[in-house]
């Protein structure tokens, strides 16, 4: 294998990572001076904010906040961005430096020369779910991610593809390529920024609430597409029928605080985007009555009490609750069996639509970037902040610190802090250097 | 020799087999395209009249027929009387497309 034989390009740091954190912590680091490699493994920068429709509480466009900032770290020219990419097999190799292998998987496109046309994705035959509309509609096998996906270039996937050659003849610009495997490009970097973010619950670990199996029963994240404006169907509507939902339910708490599906903590977002949830589907669909079943109403952050408050004014329904079972009626209709807590009763009740707002998990497999390096964890296998009241971005491997969800819950503002807070200790790390 | 220029889905066909989920997947595609636009060729229809003229499921239906609108081959009309469904139509003539 020709693995390594380039020599290792060289930069000061490596950040892992490029949704909001990881981009917040690169900007930092490169308008200090520094060089700064990002890799990020999905096909666009912007993580998952990127795919979100307002944030809470100011009710402002993710969208319109996260482009900048990613058009910004794209067109930086201290950092050099690898997207559909991992880093693996980091390594100390002297006191002050790390080796990494960053694996380039192969879009069979060439970056360089794909306008984003389109054509490819207008003559592929094959539709596969759209994972980038969490599953509600289909996409090609070439494909463009999302419109304001950055790069902003097609991408074959492999795996669905029945090689019948017609986006290659489409192509004018002649950027498809079949011919393309995985490439290793090492660096050498003086530390390391993780900012991989956090997984989403996997709802189909609560085989009571029937998502999957009922077709209106919903997670957050694809009610979150449906209030988008390239959502996924040309309204909100629900995925069993197409119907428009009068009356829909959010369950919180589906996959938090919850020992028995390996969850026992509170995500610490799911209560504040129900509820802004909530008000804009109050906005979209005026005649639609909405409750929350909750256990508690975590309204902690600035501003997060009156904005709960502000929907109970709008007419969100707001029951306590612990929900036993979700079954389905022929109609589609969702009976909610629930405990109303403040009335000591069990109770039914009938929704067209159910979102589950399932809550987030520890991003995995990080450890084994370390090969040689002990990378320790928390107890949920979050990365461990070894000093987190005075140095809240390390972590037990001297030169490499943590940015945003990797270390725990957090939504988007303490996640740009905590990237604030990463930058700035891994440049006075580095500054400190001999 | 050929005048053609080589194309490297011809490499690649040598070295790799089309796994069989992906032909299933283009065939169902196919499939419902050619039912949904048969079914759609004289008038709009909603999904639930879409479902009772072809006899397929409900939310298969809703999958693919908001994947050929996402491709520009179908267009949203209005809602119907309850404020329920909205009727879908054959796009006239292929538009921009209105992916997302
Ligand atoms: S690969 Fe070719 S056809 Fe596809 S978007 Fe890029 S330039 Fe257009
Ligand atoms: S070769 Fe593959 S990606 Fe290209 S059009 Fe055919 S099925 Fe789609």
């Amino acid at each position: 294998m020709p693995e390594n034989t380039v020599p290792a390009s060289q930069y000061d740091a490596l950040v892992i990572g490029g949704g909001i954190a990881g981009e917040e912590a690169a900007l930092n680091l490169a308008n200090m001076g520094f060089y700064v490699v990002l890799v990020e493994k999905d096909l666009s920068l912007g993580g998952k904010m990127i795919h979100l429709s307002k944030v809470f509480p100011t009710l402002d466009c993710s969208a319109c906040i996260t482009t900048p900032k990613v058009s910004e770290t794209a067109r930086h020219s201290n950092i050099k961005i690898y997207t559909y990419s991992e880093a693996k097999d980091i390594k100390k190799v002297s006191n002050n430096r790390f080796s990494v292998n960053i694996i380039r998987k192969p879009r069979y496109v060439i970056e360089e020369e794909c306008t984003g046309c389109e054509a490819c994705e207008k003559v592929c035959p094959v539709i596969v779910e759209d994972q980038y509309q969490y599953d509600l509609v289909g996409r090609k096998a070439a494909y463009i991610p999302f419109s304001i996906a950055n790069p902003r270039i097609a991408t074959i996937d492999i795996d669905n593809c029945i090689l019948c050659g017609a986006c290659e003849k489409a192509c004018l610009a002649e950027a498809i390529d079949f011919t393309q495997k995985p490439e290793v490009i090492p660096v050498e970097v003086k530390s390391v920024i993780l900012a991989t973010g956090y997984d989403l619950f996997d709802a189909q670990k609560l085989p009571n609430y029937g998502f999957n199996k009922y077709k209106n029963v919903v997670t957050a994240m694809q009610m979150e597409r449906q209030l988008v404006p390239t959502r996924p169907f040309n309204a909100v509507l629900r995925p069993g029928d197409g119907k428009m939902p009068s009356n829909i339910a959010y369950v919180l708490c589906a996959g938090s605080r919850d020992a028995t599906v390996g969850n026992p903590i509170c995500s610490q977002i799911c209560c504040m985007y129900s509820i802004k949830q909530a008000q804009l589907l109050m906005g979209a669909l005026p005649m639609a009555d909405v409750t929350i079943y909750y256990l508690h109403i975590r309204a902690f952050g600035k501003g997060f009490n009156e904005f709960y408050m502000q929907a109970r004014g709008m007419g969100v329904d707001f029951v306590k609750g612990k929900i036993a079972k979700i079954s389905e009626k022929e109609n589609g209709n969702l009976i909610i069996r629930y405990e109303d807590v403040y009335k000591g009763k069990v109770k039914e009740s009938e929704h067209d639509m159910v979102v589950l707002s399932t809550g987030i998990m520890a991003n995995q497999g990080i450890t084994g970037m370390f090969p040689d390096l002990n990378l320790d964890t928390d107890p949920y296998h979050y990365i461990k902040q070894i000093d987190e009241l005075r140095n809240p971005s390390r972590t037990s491997i001297p030169g490499v610190f943590v940015a945003g969800a990797v270390s725990g819950p957090m939504d988007i503002p303490d996640s740009i802090l905590s990237a604030g807070a990463a930058s700035s200790e891994t440049a006075s790390y580095m500054r400190r250097l001999p | 020799m050929s005048a053609e220029k080589t194309r490297t889905i011809d490499v690649i066909k040598q070295q790799r087999q089309v796994p069989e989920l992906a032909k299933q997947r283009r065939k169902a595609f196919a499939d419902m395209r050619k039912t949904i636009r048969t079914a759609l060729e004289d008038e709009p229809k909603t999904i639930p009249e879409l479902a009772a003229a072809t006899g397929l499921q409900v939310g298969d239906l809703t999958y693919y027929l908001m994947t050929m609108r996402k491709y520009g081959e179908v267009t949203v009309g209005q809602v119907d009387d309850d404020d329920e469904y909205f009727y879908y139509e054959l796009t006239k003539k292929q538009t921009h497309n209105d992916k997302s």
